[in-house]
């Protein structure tokens, strides 16, 4: 399968009062296209750092970062804007939905930063509404719905632009058990798609949904295992990248 | 296109976002409007001043010398005969400036004096002016109906009289005045003309409102003499002037204010106290020119002051609306919103701000000719450019005033916006 994401002795320095803090040190990671990726670790592991950097909302002090057949690690502010609008699809914890407008409006915030038209915008939001079971809910605003609603119009929205990878930080962190269950199985049901997914939680449970854990401690990876046992209708997956459907 | 598309929907985002904080909205935008409709009730005071001073200007005649005889201040001294108070512009006075000041075209003198007058059963105290036929060119005089002296009229001492409008409406109401007879004093007059209204000369220290009666000079020095009575707080006072008013007209501008000052100088000379005035319109223009040009700083002063207030009033409200909407700023940056959309949609902001007070702002200086007829007296004069442009003054205010904040919130970092409660 082709290789999707990869990072090259990924490191990530700040500057904490004159001293030179290490978030991440040397961080290698290969990630493939269809591959649903959990990244597990402590508060103050470095998954954050490396969520942030990913997502291509930071750059690595030093390494490489090639998402697609790009290196994106040197990119400049706007390029970087345009990668996050076109290439990549956030799901936050906290829904981060903009609330004094529509559902609708607000899964076609990224295409409306992508410069499509009214009148294509608008078929195209109806149909991602429709998707995550919204249909009915599309012109309501975000405050009306319940947790798990508002997650799936956040995942509506962060697939509105098709995007390389789907990323999605600790999504059912506000959500009850059985919302979480839900939200779950609209991730499985994504990946089966052949959706890539990258997935930083810090709860074994969500974790075992998906095929391949990778562990970071002291921004350094701990540990990077395959995950067959959780994960249904899978192929077992061998070690590096070998997953399964194509992406439709 | 695309490009544009964006663009066009950014400014739309920019524009609905107001919608949210309409009270805020509109108090931010209160300065904008005062400054907008201070600027544009002063143009408006302006224009009106400069066309009401024009007016004036040409009804008083730019090339006109003008002395007037007047009162000095309670002293009996100089008694002519009769006992009777003597004072004002000699007939000695009007050959000197006639033959010492060069470059005189035409010298009018006016007399005047109270009389009643009796017509059509009425009875009425009237002001009788008595001047020469050129009185009519040098004073722009306009007839409703009839016709001005003749030099015959002068020549032959003939019992004519000029009414004005008002004097006819009110003595014969509404039969026509032309060829009746007015009883001023003891003789009997025919009225041979009406006259639209007074020139502005004449009107200038005339007594008795607009009941005036014109009369030819020689007629009035013939009949009436140059003593007259002029009651004062229920005494008659005898008063003996032979000329109440003289007009130069000048060849032209610059022997206007040559001739002003020869004038005052002979004058002066001739005169222990100061029982005349000489004036030049010329001059009062020139003096109401530079007034209006303090007028003119201080007004723009004090729109500048309230835009200026303005500005910074949307700048405030704008950086308050970045800090509350880092979250939003945020996700949109996480979204894809490069800098420049974020810039682009919080300027659509301040600016549209600045529109709405701006165009509210011009709503209430379309008022102002309204307010200034009635408290000034003069219409005032509004053009689409004094409209318009301080308009464009206040969009460019919001554009100004909005640049810091836009760019605040164009570089925060999507991170930490991100994080932002």
């Amino acid at each position: 399968m082709t290789e999707l994401v990869r990072l090259k002795d990924v490191w990530k320095t700040y500057d904490v009062g004159g001293q030179a803090v290490h978030a991440l040190s040397g961080i290698n990671i290969s990630i493939s296209e269809g591959q649903y990726v959990a990244i597990m670790g402590q508060s103050g592991s470095g998954k954050s750092t490396m969520l942030n950097l990913l997502g291509c909302l930071d750059k690595p002090t030093s390494g490489e970062y090639w998402l697609g057949e790009k290196d994106v690690s040197k990119y400049t502010d706007g390029q970087l804007s345009e990668v996050r609008n076109l290439s990549i699809g956030f799901v936050f914890q906290s829904f981060n939905l903009l609330p004094r407008i529509s559902v609708l409006a607000n899964i076609e915030v990224p295409l409306f930063y992508r410069g499509m038209p009214r009148s294509l915008r608008h078929p195209k939001s109806w149909e991602l509404a429709r998707m995550v079971a919204l249909g009915d809910r599309a012109l309501h605003s975000p405050q009306e719905l319940s947790g798990g609603q508002r997650q799936r119009v956040a995942i509506a929205r962060a697939l509105a632009n098709d995007p390389l990878i789907l990323l999605a930080d600790e999504p059912t962190g506000n959500l009850d058990s059985a919302t979480s269950r839900d939200i779950m199985d609209l991730f499985d049901e994504l990946h089966q798609r052949g959706r890539t997914i990258i997935m930083v939680t810090h709860e074994l449970e969500i974790a075992a949904h998906a095929n391949r854990v990778i562990n970071l401690a002291d921004g350094r990876v701990l540990q990077d295992s395959l995950n067959d046992s959780t994960s249904p209708g899978e192929s077992t997956p061998t070690p590096p990248p070998q997953p399964s459907e194509d992406r439709e | 296109m695309k490009a544009l598309n964006k663009a066009a929907d950014i400014m739309l985002l920019g524009f609905s976002s107001l919608n949210v904080h309409k009270v805020r909205s509109f108090l931010t935008s209160l300065s904008i409007i005062f400054g907008v409709g201070c600027v544009i009730a002063s143009l408006a005071i302006n224009a009106g001043a400069s066309s009401e001073a024009q007016k004036s200007l040409r009804e008083l005649g730019s090339d006109n010398i003008i002395v007037n005889a007047i009162k000095p201040p309670e002293d009996s001294s100089s008694k002519g005969g009769f006992g009777a108070l003597r004072y004002g512009i000699t007939k000695d006075d009007v050959v000197r400036l006639r033959d010492n000041i060069p470059k005189v075209e035409r010298c009018v003198v006016v007399h005047r004096t109270k009389k009643y007058a009796l017509a059509n059963k009425k009875r009425m105290s009237v002001s009788i002016i008595a001047t020469e036929p050129s009185y009519a060119e040098v004073a722009r005089v306009e007839m409703q109906a009839g016709r001005f002296f003749h030099g015959r009229d002068t020549l032959r001492y003939k019992p004519h009289c000029i009414l004005t409008y008002s004097l006819a409406r009110e003595m014969f109401g509404h039969i026509d005045p032309m060829g009746k007879l007015v009883c001023l004093g003891k003789k009997d007059f025919r009225v041979i003309g009406v006259l639209k209204r007074l020139p502005r000369a004449l009107a200038g220290g005339a007594s008795g409102g607009d009941r005036q009666v014109l009369i030819p000079l020689s007629t009035d020095e013939a009949v009436f003499g140059s003593i007259t009575s002029m009651g004062t707080q229920g005494s008659y006072v005898l008063e003996k002037v032979d000329v109440h008013q003289v007009i130069l007209q000048m060849a032209d501008e610059q022997a206007v204010l040559d001739g002003a000052q020869v004038a005052r100088s002979l004058l002066q000379r001739f005169h222990e106290k100061k029982d005349y005035n000489v004036v030049v319109p010329i001059e009062e223009i020139e003096l109401k020119k530079k007034q209006k040009r303090i007028w003119n700083i201080v007004m723009l002063l004090i729109a500048g002051v309230s835009l200026l207030v303005g500005g910074i009033g949307i700048m405030n409200i704008m950086l308050a609306s970045v800090t509350e909407r880092t979250r939003e700023i945020g996700i949109r940056r996480a979204l894809g919103a490069k800098r420049g959309d974020i810039t682009v949609q919080f300027l659509v902001e301040a600016v549209t701000l600045t529109m709405v007070g701006g165009l509210l702002g011009i709503a209430l200086g379309l008022v102002t000719p309204v307010l200034i007829e009635k408290f000034l007296g003069f219409p005032g004069v509004l053009t689409t450019s004094m409209l318009w442009l301080p308009f464009a003054v206040a969009v460019l205010v919001g554009l100004l005033s909005g640049i810091y904040p836009a760019t605040r919130a164009a570089m925060l970092d999507p991170i930490d916006a991100l994080r932002h409660e």
